[in-house]
């Protein structure tokens, strides 16, 4: 007994150091745990059940097993807003990137002048509050007087209709506008900790401009290119802000800007089926689930 | 001589040309849109659209600092305009607080930590947060009436922190990974127990992440909308956010309602001022990489 006792001893002062390292995790993965992973989960469980948002089926819901789900995919107009999303979230992906890592590259790297005015300039549109953001956009797509039309009228172009036939454009541009500034700040930060040291031994080695990226700056920002690449397309197929606002409360009748998200908002918050909402919830995070360790596996990190 | 000098330049091109073109482009994108904001909020006569305006006043600016009474359609609503930038304040340094310390933490630990199951446990965390925000409103809602964080800003804090958290995580282990583990074990070798090895070499070294990590966090906070419109009832205890929302918009999210363009955009203007500065404040104070310090020594 008093041997076991002090085995236990021993083995708690030879790794003390490693025990104390694992318990300064713990914070963060209770907070995660309570205010992420039980919540998730819930909705999971609501998934699974016919609770309504109103009425009676709030209170009397009851377990319906896969139902929601059976629903989901014999329903034609999940296909349609899959479809939908699918192109939305490729363009906007590849947008937001390449935007975000040209600012970040300007703000860092390179040789104009200037350079904190420019990160203030490029920090604008995450800046202002999100609720101005449709507002600011009416400004400049409005049919008659908007900014864009005028200048389309300025150079004797024909005026177009952003909010209506263009509207997926439209949607794009904005969503790039408002979110290239993730991949922004976290490129500009991995940039900037690239210690010059290394392109000076590169340097000297008779490295090439294709070499010194290769081999120096690529393997060094891998990790946040790919987290950029993983958190936006999260981002994109989670947020239904600026589709929901040339929407409404109800689908448009071309379903043009009928995205996953806003499909599920529609489900839930307007036709009132909660646990519907819920599972195309569940739906989106698999998908991302998904698509996340694929890319963690194709980047080898 | 100046032929060659001409020559020499079409041989090899410089980029600075093509750099300023893509620049002057880009920041034409990200500034169209914004001119509508910054003339409403100096115009004597707001529209929703881009216009000349007939007078330049800053009113506006007054109003929303003054917490004077809107006169709209919506009269009835109290402002509480400088209660809420505290309340904002709060919030997102609160956040900050949270996240900066719980990352530095987790993520340390995690990349100096070896053991099976760490690649599974990375993985969980990145993918805790996936469910999407708008499925999760009633659960969110009912625990944390449950644990008593319903009308509370620190509570409100504490969401968006567990939100935030996973990304942030992810993004400093990154950073801590990339030091070079001799850099620390030196420091030991120097007498450094672990704890000031940390303070003194590690956490200079990885600057440009806590800068990430201490801007994202304080926006996370600052911008924070769902989860105060979840978890705060009271009128006097909104974050900025909502506050623009719940006075000058009747039903956010729709477009047309708007009450009162002027000090909504004044509002606005105001509003963007907190992060840039603490952007350029993190900028000169973290960004700059001080790998050489340990040789010196």
């Amino acid at each position: 007994m008093n041997l076991k006792v002090l085995k236990i001893k021993t083995w708690i002062r030879d790794n003390l150091d490693q025990i104390v390292l694992s318990l300064l995790v713990v914070p963060a993965l209770v907070l995660i745990f309570t205010f992420q992973l039980i919540p998730s989960a819930w909705t999971i469980w609501f998934s699974l059940t016919d609770i309504a948002l109103v009425g009676k089926k709030a209170l009397n819901w009851s377990f319906v097993g896969l139902k929601n789900y059976l629903d989901m995919i014999t329903d034609i107009d999940f296909w349609r807003s899959m479809n939908v999303t699918i192109q939305y979230c490729a363009v906007s992906l590849v947008l937001r990137f390449t935007v975000g890592i040209l600012a970040a590259l300007f703000m860092t790297l390179s040789k104009v002048k200037g350079k904190i005015l420019i990160a203030a300039i490029f920090l604008l549109p995450s800046a202002i509050p999100g609720i101005m953001h449709p507002y600011v956009w009416i400004s400049m797509l409005e049919p008659k007087y908007g900014t864009l039309n005028t200048i389309l009228k300025f150079f004797g172009l024909p005026p177009q209709s952003w909010t209506y036939g263009a509207v997926v454009e439209s949607l794009i541009m904005i969503n790039t506008w408002a979110g290239y500034t993730f991949t922004m700040i976290l490129m500009a930060s991995a940039f900037k900790s690239i210690p010059r040291e290394y392109y000076e031994v590169a340097e000297i080695y008779g490295a090439s401009r294709w070499q010194k990226f290769r081999k120096v700056t690529l393997p060094l920002i891998k990790f946040p290119l790919i987290l950029c690449l993983i958190l936006i397309f999260k981002e994109d197929i989670d947020d239904f802000t600026y589709a929901y606002m040339f929407t409404g409360e109800s689908p448009r009748p071309d379903f043009k800007t009928e995205l996953l998200s806003l499909y599920a908002y529609h489900k839930a918050f307007h036709y009132y089926e909660l646990g519907f909402g819920c599972a195309v919830g569940f739906v989106i995070a698999i998908i991302v689930f998904v698509l996340t360790l694929l890319q963690l596996r194709v980047a080898r990190v | 001589m100046a032929m060659s000098g001409i020559l020499k330049k079409i041989g090899e091109p410089s980029y600075t040309l093509l750099e300023y073109v893509v620049l002057i482009t880009l920041m034409m994108y990200v500034l169209t849109p914004l001119l509508w904001l910054l003339e409403t909020s100096v115009n004597t006569d707001p529209v929703p659209y881009l216009s000349i305006p007939k007078g330049i006043t800053i009113d506006h600016f007054i109003a929303v600092l003054t917490n004077r009474p809107i006169t709209g359609g919506y009269a009835a609503h109290p402002v509480y305009m400088t209660r809420w930038i505290v309340n904002s304040l709060i919030i997102s340094g609160t956040t900050m607080i949270i996240v900066i310390i719980l990352a530095v933490l987790a993520s340390y630990s995690l990349s100096r930590l070896r053991f099976r199951g760490k690649n599974l446990l990375m993985t969980l965390i990145l993918l805790s947060g996936f469910m999407p925000r708008m499925a999760m409103i009633l659960p969110l809602f009912q625990l944390c009436r449950t644990l008593g964080l319903v009308d509370n800003l620190i509570g409100v804090a504490i969401v968006v922190a567990s939100g935030t958290l996973p990304t942030q995580i992810w993004i400093l282990k990154g950073f801590f990974d990339q030091l070079p583990r001799d850099l620390e074990e030196q420091a030991w070798i120097c007498g450094c127990d672990r704890v000031s090895a940390v303070f003194r070499i590690i956490l200079p070294n990885v600057g440009p992440g806590l800068a990430v990590v201490a801007f994202m966090s304080f926006l996370s906070g600052w911008g924070a909308f769902t989860i105060p419109l979840i978890l705060i009832r009271r009128e006097y205890l909104f974050p900025i956010s909502l506050g623009i929302a719940s006075v000058f918009i009747h039903n956010p999210g729709e477009i047309g309602l708007v009450v009162d363009y002027g000090p909504t955009c004044a509002l606005a203007v105001l509003y963007a001022i907190p992060s840039i500065a603490l952007y350029i404040l993190l900028r000169e104070r973290l960004m700059e990489i001080r790998l050489a310090r340990l040789e010196v020594r």
